[in-house]
C-alpha cells in the first residue's frame, strides 16, 4: 500500500500493514542541503528537493508545503522576515501596527498572484509531480481567529479580542477569514491533499470554553465551509483540546485530531474512538536531550496507547533543529517497528 | 461588603475574563470609602496571588485568563498609584525582555503586567535582546533578577540565549547579585530544560512567573 492508501485506512479503520507515521523535517531541509536558512526558504523548488531526499532516506509518509510562521503574513503585506540557521523564520514586521491599520488592510484579490505565493507553487507543484499519487502533502492553514496574532502579535491581539470594540474585531476577523477561504483552495488546487488547520485559540488554552463556543466557533466553521473538511485535520498549535474533541466533531465535522504532547493521549483517544483518526504525536523538543532508547521508549509509549483498534496515526511536533539525527532514526525506526500491525 | 467578598467578585470576574466586572468591583471598594492603598494591597495584591495559586492548581486555567490577571491588575495599580499619598515601597528590581531572535512579546506582556501590581519596578527591554544587553540592563539598574522570555526552541536552547547571560553573569562575577528567570513555550515541553540553560528558575505561564521573580528577588535580597 502507498502512504496515502495507509493514511486513508488509519482514517476509515480499514486493514493496513502498519499506521501512518508523520515526520515534520521541513526546517531540516537547508542543513540537508548545506544551504543557509534564507536561501532555502526563498526557494520553493530546494525545499521540496530536501524533503524528498529525507523521504527517500527515512522512509516516513509525508512531505510539507514550504511553510514558516510568517509566510501567510508575507501574503497579506508583512515586508521582513527574520531568518536563523538554528530554527524558524518569524515575522520581524506586523502587518497591523495600531488598530487604525485594521481598516487600511486588504486581502489581494487572488492571493496566487502574489509574488510570496510563487515559493509556495514551486514546492507543491515538485512535490505533487514527485510522490503526489501515493504520498500525503501536508500544508499549514491558519485559522482566521489566530491570523490576526501574526499580522499584528499576539499580545495585540488578545487585546483586541478580549478588551477591544467588537466592530474592529470582526471586521478584521472577516478579512482573515477572506484569506483563510483564498488559502485553503489555493493550496488544495496546487497539490495539497491534508491541510493542517492551525486553530489554537479553539482550544481552551487559550480561551475559555464560553468564547471558544460564541466567538471562535463560529468563525472557524466560516473558514472550513466552502471546501468541506475532509482533507483537513485539527491542530491547535500544540495545545491540549481534549475538552473540544467532541464539538469539533459535531460542529466542524472534522474527523483527525492533532493530540498535544501535553494533552492525556489515552483520554483523546477514547475521546476519538472509532469516529476518526487519532494523531500520537510525540514532545519532540525532549528530544533534543533523549537517548535514541528514550525517544524509541517514548515512541513505543504512545503508539501501545493508540494503536489498539485502529485509527490512529504516529506525528510529531514542531522537530527542532537541535534534535540529533541519530534521535529523528531513531524516532521513525521504532515508529516503523511498533506501529506494524497485524 | 467586606474585602474578602470584593477579591472574590474581583477575581471571579478576572477568570472571565470580563474587565468592565473587574473594574465595577475596584469601583464600588473605592466607592466604600477604602482608599488607594487598601485597593492595592488589599484587594489587588491579594487578588493576584490567590490568582496565582488558582493558576498554579489549575491546569486548565487559560492563556486569556493570564493576560487578563495581569493587564487589569497592572491597570488598576497605575490608576490608584497615582492617588497614594506617598510613593509605595518597591520590593525589588527586573530587567526582561525577549531572548535574542525572539520576536514574541505576550508572555512578557503577561509578566510585566503581574510584577507591577506586585510593586516589582520593571525594566521592559523589548524583543529580540541581545544577551550583552540583559546584563548591561541588570547592572545599571540594580537588578536582581534577568527574566528572559522564549517561545521558540532555538531562541530559549540557543548559545545568544540563557545560556550566554549565564557566561556573562559568571565571566562578570555578578552571579549571586543576578538570578535568571526563564519561561515560554519550549520550557512547557520540557520543565528541565531551564537547567540545560543555565537559569535559576523557570514558570509555566506568565503569572506564576511574577511569583517565582519575586522569590529569586528575596533570595537575593536574603
Amino acid at each position: 500500500m502507498t502512504p496515502l492508501q495507509i493514511l486513508d485506512a488509519a482514517i476509515n479503520g480499514t486493514p493496513a500493514p502498519r499506521i501512518p507515521i508523520f515526520c515534520n523535517l521541513l526546517d531540516q531541509g537547508a542543513r540537508e542541503l548545506g544551504i543557509a536558512s534564507k536561501e532555502y526558504f526563498n526557494n520553493g523548488t530546494k525545499v521540496a528537493e530536501a524533503q524528498l531526499r529525507m523521504l527517500n532516506r527515512y522512509g516516513h509518509d509525508n512531505v510539507w508545503s514550504l511553510h514558516y510562521v510568517g509566510k501567510e503574513a508575507e501574503l497579506l503585506g508583512c515586508q521582513s522576515v527574520l531568518f536563523a540557521d538554528d530554527g524558524p523564520p518569524n515575522v520581524a514586521d506586523f502587518v497591523i501596527k495600531t488598530w487604525d491599520d485594521i481598516a487600511k488592510f486588504e486581502i489581494p484579490a487572488d492571493i496566487t498572484q502574489h509574488p510570496a505565493w510563487e515559493t509556495v507553487a514551486d514546492c507543491l507543484t515538485l512535490l505533487r509531480r514527485e510522490v503526489g499519487n501515493t504520498h500525503p502533502i501536508c500544508a499549514y492553514v491558519t485559522a482566521s481567529t489566530t491570523l490576526p496574532a501574526i499580522l499584528m502579535g499576539m499580545d495585540k491581539w488578545m487585546e483586541l479580542l478580549l478588551m477591544g470594540p467588537a466592530d474592529l474585531r470582526d471586521a478584521l476577523l472577516r478579512k482573515c477569514n477572506q484569506f483563510v477561504k483564498q488559502n485553503i483552495t489555493a493550496l488544495s488546487a496546487a497539490g495539497a491533499n491534508v491541510l493542517i488547520y492551525s486553530s489554537p485559540f479553539g482550544s481552551t488554552y487559550f480561551v475559555n470554553k464560553k468564547i471558544l463556543q460564541s466567538l471562535i466557533m463560529p468563525w472557524m466553521q466560516q473558514d472550513l465551509q466552502p471546501g468541506g473538511v475532509h482533507d483537513v485535520v485539527y491542530y491547535c498549535g500544540m495545545a491540549p483540546f481534549n475538552d473540544v474533541i467532541d464539538d469539533v466533531f459535531e460542529q466542524l465535522q472534522i474527523k483527525c485530531h492533532y493530540i498535544s504532547p501535553l494533552a492525556d493521549l489515552a483520554v483523546a483517544k477514547r475521546i476519538i474512538h472509532r469516529r476518526g483518526l487519532t494523531c500520537g504525536v510525540i514532545d519532540d523538543i525532549k528530544m533534543i536531550n533523549w537517548s535514541a532508547d528514550e525517544t524509541r521508549a517514548e515512541v513505543k509509549r504512545i503508539i501501545d496507547i493508540g494503536k489498539t483498534e485502529g485509527h490512529f496515526l504516529f506525528g510529531t511536533g514542531v522537530m527542532p533543529m537541535a534534535i540529533p539525527e541519530t534521535n529523528i532514526k531513531a524516532m521513525l525506526d521504532a515508529a516503523f517497528e511498533y506501529g506494524a500491525l497485524a | 461588603m467586606n474585602l474578602t467578598k470584593y477579591i472574590e467578585s474581583y477575581n471571579e470576574a478576572v477568570f472571565e475574563t470580563d474587565k468592565p466586572a473587574a473594574l465595577a468591583v475596584v469601583n464600588q471598594a473605592l466607592h466604600d470609602g477604602y482608599s488607594p492603598e487598601e485597593i492595592v494591597f488589599k484587594l489587588v495584591i491579594p487578588a493576584v496571588e490567590s490568582m496565582m495559586e488558582r493558576i498554579e492548581k489549575d491546569p486548565d486555567s487559560n492563556l486569556a485568563q493570564h493576560f487578563m490577571t495581569a493587564q487589569i491588575a497592572a491597570d488598576v495599580t497605575e490608576k490608584m498609584l497615582e492617588k497614594f499619598s506617598t510613593p509605595p515601597q518597591i520590593i525589588g528590581k527586573v530587567v526582561i525582555g525577549a531572548a535574542a531572535g525572539d520576536l514574541h512579546s505576550l508572555g512578557k506582556r503577561i509578566v510585566i503586567g503581574c510584577l507591577k501590581s506586585l510593586m516589582v519596578d520593571v525594566v521592559d527591554l523589548g524583543i529580540n535582546v541581545s544577551a550583552e544587553r540583559f546584563v548591561d540592563a541588570a547592572v545599571a539598574n540594580n537588578a536582581q533578577v534577568i527574566a528572559v522570555s522564549a517561545m521558540m526552541v532555538h531562541t530559549a536552547t540557543g548559545e545568544h540565549g540563557s545560556l550566554e547571560i549565564r557566561a556573562l553573569l559568571k565571566q562578570r562575577g555578578l552571579e549571586d547579585k543576578i538570578k535568571i528567570a526563564v519561561g515560554g513555550a519550549p520550557y512547557r515541553f520540557d520543565p528541565k530544560l531551564y537547567q540545560k540553560v543555565g537559569a535559576d528558575a523557570w514558570a509555566a505561564d506568565g503569572v506564576t512567573a511574577a511569583k517565582v521573580i519575586v522569590q529569586l528577588i528575596n533570595e537575593v535580597k536574603a
